[in-house]
């Protein structure tokens, strides 16, 4: 990290940071959507974890491309993916819903 | 030299760091794949789908990053604008079989 | 039990009871989920109960053939939707009036999983077997009755039906109506708001320095502004209401960030443990937002949240589900529900009683349900306390609409 100055030392620091909270809370998301017995579960792990995921992982492109560099792009992005997903994850949690699918409970033997 | 190109450790550049971090969100899209293919409803599908594609938003734009690529953004921002219309549209059709919104 | 899934047994059950009391006049109903499906069950036990048919005989047609692969499962899907079926015709017979459903026999049954059934003529060959095998002597068919996604069916077996000895009409319903919800007045003011804002969308991807730039994106903003102002706004945009909503809702970010972020990480910590402690149940809480873009905020606050997701949102009615009682018991306290308001009518409307002091919730699954899951509205029937479909959809199209 040479001539980075403390400035950049900081914005890698914080990239770093940022990518490894992105992955982690997709691997959440995934282990969720994977293990949770019934869709209305699996749908709250893929709109909120994955939503703080992909929040991360933007956030941290927009650091390292820079403001000049079309990271305002990446801003745009990270503002949409979370006005949309729990959008998304609605509409599918009430198509369920209107299927007649039934939500899991304690003691349901259906995983 | 870009930003991406400043020395993180031991001779690798934030750039290499930011690759390896896209393969990570690749190897957790195909993990994702698996509840896509298995089901067992429709609705479980759409929204592996859904998981996946934001997946894949986030993974270009790190990809723009990564390579310097700025107009990966723009593909991004449009994936992810058909990954919302995607979920919305099958939610709909599969609730009132072709009605339309 | 006086209804049987079963055509054979119940034909018996139905000779031993009832012959000879009435002359014997029953109905096929060929069955498909549907819209209307709801309604025509409903329509149609209404006139068994006035006298016009005295056996309701619900047929789902098969379109594969027995000993296919996955046929098992198509087999076990009809069951369900002829269950589903039976039990509203079960539950309308029981809210008519006195004794007069008492008589009914309701019998469901699937039919024509022998062979492969590839036109009108072979669905109205199936009906009419059936129909003369059970002493029926009437059809009603569902308006939207689309076997199999076959949208073109209807018409043409509405007239092979004709050519047979059966009655035949289609029962006088309509889908849930679709009334111009979405639409709302087009005024000059809302017209600028969404041609301003779409041009500027446009420039922060495009270059506002570059003149061809500047036509295509007044020509795309223009598109946009004519389509959709209509629907994006439902009031106009006024000063200074709305940039004070601005303002209140960039307060109100970062407090949700916080709550997002902090009730993540209790979800992780639940999802990556091995024993997976979770203790999923569906609630209901009533809230008191405006419809439209506020209750919108607040369906998707409360989904962003970890924990609980908006299932539904029938009027002011928000149908959640939650994940660890944990959240549950946070939405009972109605932080985001404050919240909303604050950043819509500002901080005076922001202390409203929480929906526990108000008795505005109930749980609706497990151990400590305190009302019952409304999952028989599925399929777009009728809710079961009233017939509000259209409020109800009002409502849906504004959260989803985002």
């Amino acid at each position: 990290m040479d001539s980075l100055g403390t400035v950049g030392t900081l914005r890698v620091g914080l990239i770093v940071a940022f990518t490894l909270l992105g992955l982690f809370f997709s691997f959440v998301s995934m282990t969720g959507v994977l293990r949770l017995p019934d869709v209305y579960s699996r749908a709250h792990t893929a709109s909120q974890a994955d939503t703080l995921g992909a929040g991360f992982g933007l956030a941290a492109v927009a650091l390292a491309v820079g403001w000049e560099g079309a990271g305002f792009k990446s801003v745009l992005l990270l503002f949409f993916i979370f006005v949309t997903n729990p959008t998304a994850a609605h509409a599918i949690a009430r198509a369920a819903f209107e299927e007649g699918i039934v939500p899991w409970t304690e003691g349901d033997d259906r995983r | 030299m870009t930003f991406v190109d400043a020395t993180l450790a031991a001779g690798y550049t934030v750039s290499d760091f930011l690759l390896l971090a896209a393969a990570g969100f690749t190897v957790l899209a195909i993990g994702m794949l698996y509840r896509a293919v298995k089901g067992p409803t429709m609705q479980d599908r759409v929204l592996a789908v859904n998981v996946l594609g934001t997946n894949t938003v986030v993974i270009l734009a790190i990809l723009a990053a990564a390579l310097s690529e700025p107009t990966f953004l723009d593909i991004a921002l449009v994936y992810a604008l058909l990954n919302f219309l995607m979920a919305i549209a099958i939610s709909k059709f599969t609730v009132e079989r072709g009605g339309v919104l | 039990m006086w209804w049987v899934t079963d055509a054979t047994v119940a034909a018996e059950a139905g000779g031993s009871d009832e012959t000879g009391s009435e002359p014997q006049s029953a109905v096929v109903v060929p069955v498909e989920p549907s819209p209307t499906l709801r309604a025509t069950v409903s329509h149609v036990v209404e006139a068994a109960v006035d006298g016009e048919f005295s056996a309701i005989h619900f047929v789902e047609i098969a379109s594969w053939r027995d000993g296919d692969p996955g046929s098992d499962d198509r087999t076990a899907e009809a069951r369900r939707v002829l269950e589903r079926v039976v039990a509203w015709a079960e539950a309308d017979l029981d809210d008519a009036d006195g004794d007069a459903g008492d008589g009914v026999t309701v019998v469901s049954a699937l039919i024509g999983a022998e062979g492969y059934l590839f036109g009108p003529e072979d669905y109205v060959e199936v009906l009419a077997g059936y129909a003369e095998e059970h002493g029926a002597d009437a059809v009603v068919l569902d308006p939207e009755y689309t076997p199999v996604g076959n949208t073109t069916l209807l018409q043409p077996l509405e007239f092979a039906l004709s050519n047979t000895s059966l009655d035949v009409r289609t029962a006088p319903v309509g889908r849930p109506t679709r009334p111009e919800r979405l639409r709302s007045e087009a005024t000059g003011v809302r017209f600028a708001a969404m041609f301003g804002l779409s041009l500027a969308f446009y420039f922060v991807l495009g270059d506002p320095l570059y003149w061809f730039d500047w036509a295509t994106g007044v020509a795309t903003a223009a598109i946009v502004s004519i389509t959709l102002s209509r629907i994006s706004f439902d009031a106009d945009p006024a000063v200074p209401r709305t940039p004070l909503r601005l303002v209140r809702g960039a307060i109100y970010v970062p407090v949700l960030l916080y709550e997002i972020l902090v009730a993540n990480l209790v979800v992780a910590r639940v999802i990556l443990d091995p024993r997976l402690p979770i203790d999923p149940t569906m609630n209901r809480v009533r809230v008191i937002v405006g419809s439209g873009l506020p209750l919108m905020t607040l369906a998707n606050s409360i989904t962003l949240t970890p924990g609980t997701l908006t299932v539904r949102a029938r009027d002011s009615d928000l149908y959640v589900h939650s994940l660890l009682p944990w959240a549950r018991e946070g939405l009972f306290d109605g932080s985001l529900e404050r919240w909303t308001r604050f950043v819509y009518y500002g901080r005076s409307a922001a202390r409203p009683p929480t929906p526990r002091e108000r008795d505005d919730y109930a749980i609706l699954q497990g151990p400590d349900a305190t009302e019952e899951l409304p999952i028989a509205a599925g399929d777009g029937g009728a809710v079961p306390d009233g017939r509000d479909d259209d409020a109800t959809d009002v409502a849906e199209e504004e959260v989803t609409d985002a």
